[in-house]
């Protein structure tokens, strides 16, 4: 009998050990990455270059890419390098949020998208790209730094201005793009006039204000370090700087009604088919989105670019921001495999054609037209500076979101208390911080 | 080779090896994450770093100095009333397609059906039904000639968004309601109501003094989910509104979430769901006390 007890214990502890598994699991992965470390530098010892092989998993957030252009671009970098394979991943919908939660259980892929994390967590995660060797110099070198070493390097960089159907400018009679605010007042009420939307805000769904409140500020107060220099202040938001004033050109535009005729009740989707088809004039957006527009149906000659004119003195200045920075895991098994991979797409996918950005390169120029018509109008464009983690701090402890601060703003009876009430917020967190 | 235990024994070990894994499954999946959760709310982790700071009750301070944090309940309260006006329907579906009547199955089925769709998909399909311009609710409103209530903005009008909202989650959730008043319907023996009959009961007598207070406890189950799902409310808004119109459609569970992954505040927001547990255990202990007191009277 005892025997038999003994037995049945065994079953039972056999059945525990299943589900125990995972955790086994974990335990033998941190062994896994104990060892690739010195496998990886004696490949590197051996090899030159070419013979270069493994797996680069790469979690990417163009899902649309997957199978498509994607599968283009391993063809072409196989020919290359012939013994590397690449296996992308398709991120969910929020790519920070999908990035952390495995940044939190150590499972990254070997090429991945920076999270928004501050850069002194950036050698925790990942590797250093100082030893790539590009053909010209990058943009954004600094951006995503830490103690001297690159960490992230830009996707693409892309500026922001009005995007917009040049046939609704021609029906409504306008013949020049608007060079100051109050021809650009005049211009949206000329395609009003013609029953045209004038603007396609897409304002309910709050992302698309972003360049409103992240690009504006610092371009009407000419100084790039602005969002920055918040850190000294103790009320940020004014009627009279950078961010009342940005906010108060795109509440003019609601007020006056060159914006959708219910602000509330928009949909993304469906306004790039409008742009598209002449329903509605133009965007205040990224210029990733020309290539969006021209993907549901415009003709590319159809759509132009310029910059927002923010006041009436005549120069244009516009945002040039990096998009999304590349990075590599530091627990990479293949991890030269994983750079020449990148060190290839930087170069030679022409994916900042495709995703419609300016290259990361310094001094390389756009096929894109539209690109083109935009520096032709001597536009300055103004690089940014990578956020202060103490401005970022502070923001996330008052629970500042810009953009929903716009939609406050926008839509209140009197705007001053909407600053007035973040004020509160801005300066209570900064003392509760200590800075 | 069990033959040789006692009968007793051989209980206790089927017992204990049937249950087992789901008590397993059930302390790996839910009480060991909560504990986390509760461990978390005394620290102030960004959601990804290896260190986690302990703060002790900082966060719980944080959240009841903050009056604005607990305002967001007044949005909840939309969807309570919605509720009660989902379970007064349900039970009125209930007793119609318990009775017989031709193709009944059919009618429960269209009714159950929408609880079966996807709450994503169901917040999608009713952006459209509610866009303004091209909605085909004001699409309809304006076809039958009431073109003024045709240019509501359903989504956009603070005071009205909840509502509308809510109106979705009644739509969703009325059918679930409905087949667990059927089944408790169908557990009210059937003699009483021919005695009923007998004496002379008309229907809205039998309704009122038979149906109701035997179904009375799963109208308590069924007030419970819906007291706890008002609270809870979190897709719908996350979906159709993200909050709007300036934060008039925000829930205390989409503030959580949002002080978790937007502002990086982990500590913070597991403390807010720790409180928003207890709240609920609050006001359903609350509800229980008016329910029942109304039943010792009887």
């Amino acid at each position: 009998m005892k025997r038999n007890l003994l037995l049945t214990f065994l079953m039972v502890f056999a059945l525990s050990a299943v589900l125990a598994g995972c955790g086994g699991n974990g335990g033998a992965k941190t062994g896994n990455a104990g060892g690739t470390d010195t496998a990886n530098t004696g490949g590197r010892g051996g090899s030159g270059g070419d013979k270069l092989s493994g797996k680069v998993t790469f979690l990417t957030n163009r899902t649309d890419m997957i199978g498509k252009e994607y599968d283009e671009y391993v063809k072409r970098f196989n020919e290359k390098y012939p013994d590397i394979k690449i296996e992308f991943e398709a991120s969910q919908t929020d790519y920070n949020q999908q990035a952390k939660v495995r940044m939190a259980s150590g499972e990254l892929p070997d090429l991945m998208f920076v999270p928004d994390i501050p850069n002194s967590d950036l050698p925790k995660y990942f590797a250093p790209l100082d030893d790539i060797q590009f053909s010209s110099e990058l943009t954004f070198k600094d951006f995503k730094s830490y103690e001297g070493k690159l960490y992230g390097i830009t996707t693409g960089n892309s500026t922001s201005g009005i995007v917009y159907n040049k046939k609704v400018f021609a029906d409504a009679g306008i013949t020049e793009t608007p060079k100051t605010w109050d021809e650009f007042l005049a211009a949206c009420e000329k395609i009003k006039q013609n029953g045209v939307i004038p603007l396609a805000s897409n304002f309910k769904d709050k992302w698309p204000l972003g360049n409103w409140v992240f690009d504006m500020p610092r371009i009407i107060e000419n100084n790039k370090g602005f969002p920055n220099e918040r850190i000294n202040m103790d009320a940020p938001f004014s009627m009279d700087n950078g961010y009342g004033k940005a906010m108060m050109l795109l509440k003019t535009l609601a007020d006056k009604g060159y914006l959708e005729k219910d602000i509330n009740s928009t949909n993304w989707e469906q306004s790039k088919k409008d742009i598209a088809s002449g329903k509605m004039g133009m965007y205040f957006l990224g210029n990733w989105v020309i290539n969006q527009v021209i993907g549901v149906g415009a003709e590319s000659d159809n759509i132009g670019f310029f910059p927002l004119p923010y006041d009436n003195s005549g120069e244009l200045r516009a945002a040039l921001s990096p998009d999304f920075f590349y990075a590599v895991n530091k627990n990479s098994k293949n991890l030269e495999a994983t750079k020449t991979f990148l060190k290839w797409m930087i170069e030679e996918s022409g994916y900042e054609d495709f995703a419609g950005f300016i290259s990361p390169l310094k001094g390389r120029e756009s096929k894109l037209t539209q690109l083109a018509e935009f520096q032709a109008t001597g536009v300055e464009l103004q690089e940014g500076e990578p956020d202060d983690p103490k401005v970022i701090e502070i923001s996330n402890k008052a629970q500042i979101d810009l953009p929903a601060i716009a939609q406050e703003f926008v839509l209140a009876k009197d705007p001053q208390t909407v600053l007035d009430k973040w004020n509160k917020a801005w300066a209570k967190a900064k003392k509760d911080l200590g800075y | 080779m069990f033959g040789t235990l006692s009968y007793k024994k051989q209980k206790r070990l089927i017992i204990f090896s049937f249950l087992l894994i789901p008590v397993a499954l059930l302390l790996l999946f839910t009480y060991y994450p909560a504990a986390k959760l509760v461990y978390f709310s005394f620290t102030n982790w960004d959601g990804y770093s290896p260190e986690k700071p302990w703060v002790g009750l900082d966060n719980y301070r944080e959240v009841f100095s903050n009056p604005d944090i607990f305002g967001v309940f007044a949005h909840n309260f939309a969807y309570f009333v919605m509720g009660l006006i989902q379970n007064v329907i349900a039970i009125y579906f209930a007793v119609i397609l318990n009775s017989r009547l031709r193709g009944r199955n059919m009618f429960r089925l269209l009714l159950f059906l929408p609880y079966i769709m996807n709450g994503v998909a169901v917040a999608f399909m009713f952006g459209y039904v509610f866009d303004t311009t091209q909605g085909s609710l004001n699409l309809f409103l304006n076809s039958i000639g009431l073109t003024g209530l045709g240019e509501t903005s359903w989504l956009g009008t603070e005071g009205l968004v909840n509502y509308s909202l809510a109106s979705t989650g009644l739509w969703r959730f009325m059918g679930y309601n409905m087949v667990i008043y059927i089944a408790s319907l169908q557990a009210i023996p059937s003699d009483i109501y021919e005695a009923a009959k007998i004496d002379g009961a008309n229907a809205w007598q039998t309704f009122w003094r038979m149906t109701l207070p035997n179904m009375k406890p799963v109208i308590q189950l069924n007030l419970f989910l819906t007291v706890t799902g008002a609270l809870e409310v979190f897709d719908l808004p996350f979906v159709l509104t993200k909050g709007g119109p300036a934060g008039a459609s925000q829930t205390y569970v989409q503030r959580v979430v949002e002080t978790a992954f937007a502002y990086n505040n982990y500590g913070l927001a597991s403390a807010m769901s720790i409180i928003l547990l207890f709240f609920v255990v609050a006001v359903v202990a609350l509800q229980q006390f008016v329910l029942s007191r109304g039943g010792g009277s009887k």
